[in-house]
C-alpha cells in the first residue's frame, strides 16, 4: 500500500491519473511486455510508461520515439520527444528532428488530399462500394496520424452504404478501435451491441473473445466491476489469434486493444473484488475458459487462490508486490487504487465474519505494515456498512453486531405501518380540501404568476391578530 | 324563575327513561325546548329563584344544557350593558366550567351560542391581558364537541393564534397533535337525518350553517398548520412540527401556484427536518410537482444549509449560517438555524455510536467539532458536559463511567433502546388498531365520493362513450376518455387497498 508508493517529491500531490509518478522498477520486462501489442496502442503505452515511471522512464520514452517514427503521427512525436527532452537530454532520441516532421507532414497532408479526392470521385460515381472503401481508407489514414474525431466521423459515414453483414461488423470494429483510444467507452459497448445484433453464430467463434474483452473494459472503466469480471471470465480462449482454427479477423484486432495477460489481470482483480469466495472458486478457478488466460498471470491465481482459502494477507501481499505493474497499464491506472480498496475492505469483512469479537492488535497484524494502525481505515468502513460491527477504542476490540430479526422485523412493521396511515390520511385530507373547494387555484393571473398574491402582502397576513370569525 | 325552572328542565327527561329516545323524539324535543327558551327575554332569564339563588348555579350544565346556555348568554349581555347584580369574575368561572362540562349531544343545536361564549371567554382573557388563560377552555371545549379532532373549525384558528400570542404552547397541544382531515364548506357530504345522532361524522354536524364554524379560505387553513407547527417548534417537538408543517408543504395546489405560506412553511420544514433526523428530507409524495419546483428556488439557501448538514464540516455550516444572517432574519427563522447549529454536534456525537461500543471522552472531543463555533470544544469538561446532557435528556443511548485519573468513558447502546416483547405488541395492537380505525374513513371517503355528483356524471358519460365505441367510432372520443382518466382524481385512493 502506502510504502510503494512512489511519491517522494511531493506527498500531497493527488496520486491519480497525470500527476502519478511511479519511482519503484516494475517487474515487467519492457521489451516483452510491449511485444504483446500491435498498432498504435504500443506507442500510447510506451508515452503513458514513460511519463508515470521514473525507473522505466527513460528507456520506454525512447522506444516511444523510435515506435513514432515508424508511423506519421507527429503529435505522439513531439509528446514522446518533449517529455524526453525533460527527463533524458542527453539520448539521441531526445532531439527534435525536424526534417522528420517536415517530411511526414507533408506526406500526410498529400495523403488526405489524395484520399479526399478519391472518394469525392466516388460519391460522383455513385458506386456504393467504392465510397465505403474510399471513407473507410479515410478513416484509416486518419487515425493513423492521429485525428481521432475525422477517423470516427469517417468510420461512422461508411454506415451509409453497407451491403453485407461483414461490413456492418467491420465498421463497428473500426469505431470500437477508435474509441478505445479516445476512451470514449459509450461508443465501444453500444458498437459491441451493434455487431451482437448482426452477427452469426459462425462470426461469434471469431468475434467472442473480441466482443467480450472489449465490452469488459468499457464496464470496467465505468466502475462497475463485477460486469467488467462477468465479461472477462467468460471470454473464451483464443484472444491471441493462435489456438483458434483458421485465419481469425478477430485475433490480430485485439492485439492493438488488449493482450490475453490483460484478459488474466482485469478478469482476475474485477472478480477479487467483487465476488465472494463461493464464487471466487467457481467461476475463476474452475473456469475452464479463464484458465488459458489465467496460467499467462501465475500470481494472480496464486492471489485469488490465497484469498478463497482465507488467507487474506498473503494474497494482500501478493497484489501489492504488482502494484507499479499496474499503475503503469494504460486501462487500470486509474482503478487500481479502487480496486485495491475493495479487495482490501472485502478481506477484512470476511477475516471478521468468524469472530463476534477481535482484538484490534490482530487485525494490526493481519492488514498493515507494523507501525500504522487501522482504527481509522475501520471506522470509515463501518460508516460506510461495509462492515457491521463497533470499535471499542478503550479494550481495543472490534465486536460485531448481534443480530436481532425479529425486533428489525417488528420496528420496520410499525415503520411501515405508519408511514401507511400518514399517507392515508394525508390523501384523505387532500380530497377533502378539494371538496371544501379550498385548494390553490392560480388560473386567474395566467400561468405568468405562479406565486400569488400572498407573496406580495404575507408577512401583512400573518400580523393581522382579527380573524373573520375570530375572537 | 321558580315557575319557569319546570319547564326550562323538561328536557332532556329526568331521570332517564329505560329506553333510550329515539333519534326523532330527540330532535324533536331539543328543538321544541330551545324555540322555548329563546323567547323568553333575558330579564326572564336573570331572575333569581325563590331561595334567592342565581340560576347558573341551580342548573346543571351537564344535563340542562340548553337553558344554562341561554341563561349565561343572557348574563353575559347584562354584563356587556353593566347591569348592576352581574358579577364577572362569576361569569367568568361558569363559562370556563361550562366549557368543560357542556353536553355534546346537545350543544350540536347550539352552535352560535357555543361560538359566542367561546370568544367571550377569549375576549375576557385578552381584555384582562391574561391570554393564557382562555386556551385549555377553548381546547377542552372543542375536544368535547369532536373527540376526534379531526374536523378543523375556525375556533382552531383563533385558538393558535390565541397561544402563539401569549406564548403558551403546552396547553393547546391535544387540538393541535390531532390529524385534521376535514374542512368545512365539504359539498359532497350526505346531510344527516338528525344532527343529534351520535354516529355521524363531525363533517356531518359542524358546518356553517350550524353556526359551530365558518367557511375557511386556503389562507386560513394554510395558517392553521404553519401555526401550529410553529407551536410544536416552540415546545422543540420537531416530530409534531413537522406532521403539521408538512401538511402545509404539501398543501394541494392547482395550475403551480404557490402560496406564500407553503414557501414559509418549507423552510421551517426543511430546519425542523434537521433538527429531528439529521438530513435534508425528502418531500412527501403528494406534494404538487410545480410546488415542489417553487420551493427549491425560494429556499435555497436553507437546502444549501441542510446539504452542508449532512455532508459538509462545522466550520462550513457556521459560515453558511453566518452568510445566510439577514435571510434568517428576514424570514424569522434566526432561531430555528441557532437550534441546527447546536445541534450539529450532537449528531455527530450520535453518529460515533454506529461506528464505536466504547470511547473516551478526548477521542470524542477531538472527533466532532461544534458548529456554533466552528472549532472543536475547548475541553474534554466540556465534551463530558455535552455528553452528560444529552444522555440525561434521552437524545444518547449511553452510558460514561469515569474513574479518577483517567478520562471518562462512554459506552453506547448497540442498538438504541430495545422495546420488550409486550411493549412490542401494545405498540402493534394500536397500530393495527389505528388502521382499521382509518380504513373505516377510507370507506367513508370512498362511498362519498362515488356518490358526488361530478363523478357520477363523469361515469355516464364514460358509459355512453364506451357504448358509442363498440359502435365503432374510434379515435376522437377514445382519446377523450383517456383524458378523463388522466384529470380525474378520483381513483386517488387506489393505491391505498
Amino acid at each position: 500500500m502506502s510504502q510503494t508508493q512512489g511519491l517522494p517529491a511531493s506527498p500531497t500531490q493527488s496520486r491519480s491519473k497525470k500527476n502519478l509518478l511511479v519511482s519503484d522498477p516494475p517487474k515487467f520486462d519492457l521489451e516483452s511486455y510491449i511485444a504483446n501489442y500491435k498498432g498504435r496502442t504500443r506507442l500510447e503505452r510506451l508515452i503513458l510508461i514513460g511519463t508515470c515511471s521514473s525507473y522505466l522512464g527513460v528507456e520506454a520514452l525512447k522506444l516511444a520515439v523510435r515506435e513514432a517514427k515508424k508511423g506519421k503521427d507527429i503529435k505522439r512525436y513531439l509528446e514522446a520527444q518533449n517529455h524526453l527532452e525533460t527527463i533524458g537530454p542527453q539520448e539521441p532520441e531526445a532531439i527534435r528532428d525536424k526534417a522528420w516532421i517536415e517530411k511526414t507532414e507533408k506526406q500526410n497532408q498529400a495523403e488526405t488530399q489524395r484520399l479526399e479526392a478519391e472518394l469525392k470521385g466516388y460519391k460522383n460515381n455513385l458506386i456504393k462500394e467504392s465510397i465505403r472503401m474510399g471513407n473507410e481508407d479515410l478513416g484509416k489514414h486518419y487515425q493513423a496520424i492521429g485525428d481521432l474525431p475525422r477517423a470516427f466521423d469517417s468510420f461512422s459515414r461508411m454506415r451509409q452504404d453497407v451491403s453485407m453483414t461483414k461490413h456492418i461488423i467491420d465498421i463497428s470494429q473500426h469505431l470500437i478501435g477508435v474509441a478505445v483510444e479516445q476512451k470514449n467507452w459509450v461508443a465501444v459497448s453500444s458498437n459491441v451491441q451493434k455487431i451482437r445484433g448482426v452477427m452469426t453464430s459462425e462470426d461469434e467463434q471469431f468475434l467472442q473473445p473480441y466482443l467480450y474483452t472489449t465490452e469488459g473494459l468499457a464496464f470496467m472503466d465505468s466502475g462497475e466491476y463485477y460486469n467488467a469480471a462477468l465479461r472477462f471470465l467468460q471470454t473464451q480462449p483464443g484472444l491471441g489469434g493462435t489456438s483458434a482454427p483458421g485465419a481469425i479477423p478477430g485475433g490480430s484486432v485485439c492485439n492493438t486493444i488488449i493482450s490475453p495477460n490483460d484478459v488474466a489481470v482485469y478478469g482476475g482483480l474485477c472478480a477479487l473484488a467483487t465476488m465472494e469466495r463461493n464464487e471466487l472458486h467457481s467461476q475463476v478457478l474452475e473456469n475452464s475458459k479463464f484458465r488459458t488466460y489465467l496460467e499467462l498471470e501465475p500470481h494472480i491465481r496464486r492471489a485469488i487462490t490465497f484469498f478463497v482459502n482465507s488467507r487474506y494477507s498473503a494474497c494482500l501481499s501478493i497484489l501489492e508486490a504488482y502494484r507499479t505493474d499496474y499503475w503503469l497499464d494504460i486501462h487500470l491506472q486509474k482503478h487500481i487504487d479502487e480496486i485495491y480498496h475493495l479487495v482490501r475492505s472485502k478481506s477484512i469483512v470476511q477475516y471478521f465474519i468468524p469472530f463476534s469479537c477481535v482484538t484490534l492488535d490482530s487485525l494490526n497484524a493481519a492488514f498493515v505494515p507494523a507501525g500504522k494502525t487501522i482504527d481509522k481505515e475501520l471506522a470509515m468502513m463501518i460508516q460506510r456498512k461495509d462492515l457491521e460491527a463497533r470499535i471499542d477504542t478503550q479494550n481495543r476490540l472490534l465486536t460485531s453486531v448481534p443480530s436481532a430479526p425479529r425486533s428489525a422485523l417488528q420496528t420496520s412493521t410499525l415503520e411501515t405501518a405508519k408511514e401507511y396511515e400518514r399517507e392515508a390520511r394525508r390523501r384523505i385530507q387532500h380530497m377533502n380540501i378539494v371538496g371544501a373547494d379550498l385548494e390553490i387555484k392560480g388560473g386567474k393571473r395566467g400561468g405568468l404568476a405562479p406565486i400569488d398574491d400572498l407573496f406580495d402582502n404575507g408577512r401583512e397576513l400573518r400580523s393581522r391578530n382579527t380573524h373573520p370569525g375570530g375572537f | 324563575m321558580d315557575n319557569l325552572l319546570p319547564n326550562l328542565l323538561s328536557f332532556p327527561p329526568h331521570p332517564p327513561r329505560p329506553t333510550p329516545m329515539s333519534d326523532y323524539l330527540y330532535d324533536q324535543g331539543i328543538r321544541d325546548q330551545i324555540d322555548f327558551v329563546k323567547k323568553l327575554a333575558d330579564s326572564k332569564l336573570l331572575q333569581q329563584t325563590s331561595g334567592g339563588e342565581d340560576v347558573l348555579d341551580v342548573i346543571n350544565p351537564a344535563l340542562n344544557t340548553v337553558p344554562y346556555t341561554f341563561i349565561l348568554l343572557a348574563n353575559l349581555s347584562a354584563l356587556k350593558k353593566g347591569t348592576k347584580g352581574v358579577d364577572m369574575d362569576k361569569i367568568w368561572g361558569k363559562m370556563t366550567t361550562f366549557l368543560g362540562t357542556f353536553d355534546p349531544r346537545q350543544i350540536r343545536y347550539l352552535g352560535e351560542q357555543l361560538s359566542t361564549i367561546m370568544e367571550a371567554v377569549a375576549n375576557i382573557a385578552v381584555a384582562n391581558r391574561q391570554p393564557w388563560m382562555a386556551l385549555a377552555p377553548i381546547r377542552d371545549a372543542l375536544l368535547r364537541l369532536d373527540p376526534t379532532g379531526s374536523m378543523l373549525t375556525t375556533h382552531h384558528l383563533a385558538l393558535v393564534k390565541l397561544a402563539l400570542e401569549s406564548r403558551s404552547y403546552k396547553a393547546i397541544v391535544p387540538v393541535i397533535e390531532k390529524f385534521i382531515l376535514y374542512f368545512p364548506g365539504i359539498t359532497n357530504q350526505p346531510k344527516p337525518k338528525y344532527i343529534c345522532d351520535m354516529s355521524i361524522n363531525p363533517v356531518q354536524f359542524i358546518t356553517p350553517t350550524s353556526g359551530l364554524t365558518q367557511k375557511f379560505k386556503y389562507q386560513e387553513v394554510l395558517e392553521y398548520f404553519l401555526y401550529s407547527g410553529m407551536v410544536f417548534i416552540g415546545l422543540s417537538n420537531w416530530e409534531g412540527a413537522l406532521q403539521c408543517l408538512e401538511n402545509a408543504v404539501a398543501y394541494p395546489a392547482k395550475e403551480g401556484s404557490v402560496s406564500k405560506i407553503m414557501a414559509e412553511a418549507y423552510k421551517k420544514w426543511i430546519l425542523v427536518g434537521l433538527l429531528h433526523e439529521g438530513r435534508l428530507l425528502s418531500l412527501p409524495r403528494s406534494t404538487s410537482a410545480n410546488a415542489a419546483k417553487q420551493y427549491h428556488t425560494l429556499a435555497k439557501p436553507y437546502e444549501t444549509l441542510a446539504q452542508i448538514f449532512e455532508n459538509g464540516t462545522a466550520s462550513r455550516l457556521k459560515a453558511e449560517a453566518d452568510q445566510g444572517v439577514s435571510v434568517w432574519q428576514n424570514d424569522c427563522n434566526t432561531g430555528l438555524v441557532l437550534h441546527v447549529l447546536a445541534a450539529y454536534q450532537k449528531f455527530q456525537i450520535r453518529n460515533l455510536a454506529n461506528i464505536y461500543s466504547k470511547i473516551s471522552i478526548p477521542e470524542i472531543v477531538s472527533q466532532t467539532m461544534s458548529a456554533e463555533t466552528g472549532n472543536k470544544l475547548p475541553s474534554p469538561q466540556a465534551g463530558e458536559k455535552l455528553v452528560q446532557d444529552m444522555i440525561n435528556q434521552g437524545e444518547l443511548h449511553a452510558t460514561m463511567s469515569s474513574s479518577p485519573g483517567q478520562p471518562s468513558v462512554v459506552t453506547f447502546a448497540v442498538s438504541g433502546p430495545v422495546l420488550t416483547e409486550p411493549e412490542m405488541q401494545n405498540e402493534l395492537a394500536a397500530a393495527t388498531e389505528r388502521i382499521h380505525a382509518l380504513t373505516k374513513e377510507i370507506k367513508q371517503t370512498d362511498r362519498m365520493l362515488t356518490h358526488d355528483k361530478d363523478y357520477i356524471k363523469y361515469v355516464q358519460k364514460q358509459k355512453k362513450n364506451a357504448k358509442q365505441g363498440s359502435l365503432g367510432d374510434q379515435g376522437i372520443s377514445g382519446a377523450d376518455m383517456e383524458w378523463g382518466d388522466a384529470i380525474e382524481d378520483e381513483d386517488i385512493m387506489g393505491s391505498l387497498y
